[in-house]
């Protein structure tokens, strides 16, 4: 009864749900992105990134988005200013 | 010509592994085939009460493995099926005593003299795992229609496709067709989807699941049961039977998913 009210209310429906979530999770299962992992690969963004523009370091989002016929590795990352020539790179 | 060694896994416990084992063992047993179910859950043994042969324990496993009875001393003839046998697993001892490369030996030995070696798998990705499909050539993975054991179920495939099990098949098992018309359950289609192997039955919830257990005889000896159909008809694709895969038996979904099962 409360599950109709629910879903009358626009509400999903749990399996549905379910589904969606799984989905994620088992990409990121079977590509071993663990939050260290994937925490690791913001910062290395974020330090190539700023050798050509400055970067709000806050602002950096990693996601995978999955299509019908990929995955893809989406990244949006607010740009202060971009630098005139490239910084020299940091520590290999 | 060797016969086929198929382990039953799941990662998660409690899905029905030991369930499927007992019954499609049994089914293929019916159709005339020889058959041994060896229970490698060291430690948790549970197949020779599901199959109601446990007071006619002398040896186990273990004592194959290690020398102290030959294979035939330890497996025991189930009650109704004179080319149906069980080896039991030692309930006292480690998931260590045994090596993988052992159990490896001993299915292939048991392969050359029965047409089906059905392997019960215990929960986990640990070394009892590593052990049991060692020696198999076919696996069949257990899930339930719940995220935590799809999530195991698709830990446990990348696993096997790891070790170069390539040959995998799903079992949906517990499936509530009233929750998932209600759109309150995850269907079929969605957990083949995820998992992305092809399916090879699905068993609906079923208290005759419980009462079977309860009395010790596998679910298939019972005609009435949609649960014990389902697993009828899991285990006559197993038998290279071509059974399609809708009608109301508990399996009934999407047509396009028939070209997934490669029997
Ligand atoms: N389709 C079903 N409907 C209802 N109950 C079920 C069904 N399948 C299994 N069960 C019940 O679930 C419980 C666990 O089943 P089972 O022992 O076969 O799981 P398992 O995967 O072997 O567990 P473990 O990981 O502990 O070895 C049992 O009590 C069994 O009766
Ligand atoms: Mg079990």
């Amino acid at each position: 009864m409360l599950n109709a009210i629910r879903r009358f209310f626009g509400e999903k429906a749990s399996g549905k749900v379910a589904a969606k979530r799984m989905q994620v999770v088992l990409m990121h299962d079977r590509m071993d992105l663990t939050p260290d992992v994937l925490e690791c690969l913001k910062n290395d963004i974020l330090s190539v990134l700023s050798r050509y523009m400055e970067i709000d370091q806050q602002s950096i989002r990693v996601d995978l988005e999955k299509g019908k016929e990929y995955t893809a590795l989406v990244s949006n990352v607010h740009i202060k200013r971009v630098y005139r020539r490239a910084l020299p790179a940091q520590n290999a | 010509m060797a016969g086929k060694t198929i382990v039953v896994t799941s990662g998660k416990g409690g899905v029905g592994k030991t369930t499927t084992v007992a019954n499609i063992g049994t089914v293929l047993a019916k159709k005339k085939h020889s058959v041994v179910m060896l229970d490698a859950d060291i430690g948790l043994r549970n197949l020779d009460v599901v199959m109601g042969l446990e007071n006619r324990i002398v040896y186990n496993l273990v004592d194959i493995i290690e020398g102290k009875c030959r294979k035939e001393q330890a497996m025991l003839r189930d009650r109704k099926l004179n080319n149906l046998f069980i080896i039991p697993a030692a309930q006292t001892r480690e998931k260590d005593a045994v090596q993988p490369e052992q159990m490896k030996e001993l299915c292939r030995q048991l392969a050359e003299e029965f047409d089906f070696v059905i392997i019960d798998c215990p929960a986990g990705i640990e070394r009892g795992f590593k052990n049991a499909v060692a020696g198999a050539e076919i696996a069949i993975v257990v899930t339930t229609p719940e995220v935590s054991a799809i999530r195991d179920a698709d830990r446990v495939i990348g696993l096997l496709e790891a070790s170069l099990l390539k040959d995998i098949h799903l079992i949906v098992n517990r499936l509530n067709y009233r929750m998932v018309k209600k759109g309150d359950m995850m269907s079929t289609e969605d957990i083949v989807n995820l998992l992305s192997v092809p399916l090879l039955g699905v068993v609906p919830e079923s208290e005759d699941v419980v009462i079977s257990t309860n009395r010790g005889v596998p679910l298939v000896h019972d005609r009435g049961s949609k649960a014990g159909i389902a697993f009828q008809r899991i285990a006559a694709r197993l038998n290279g039977e071509s059974i399609p895969f809708d009608n109301g038996y508990g399996d009934g979904f999407l047509e396009r998913f028939k070209r997934l099962f490669r029997g």
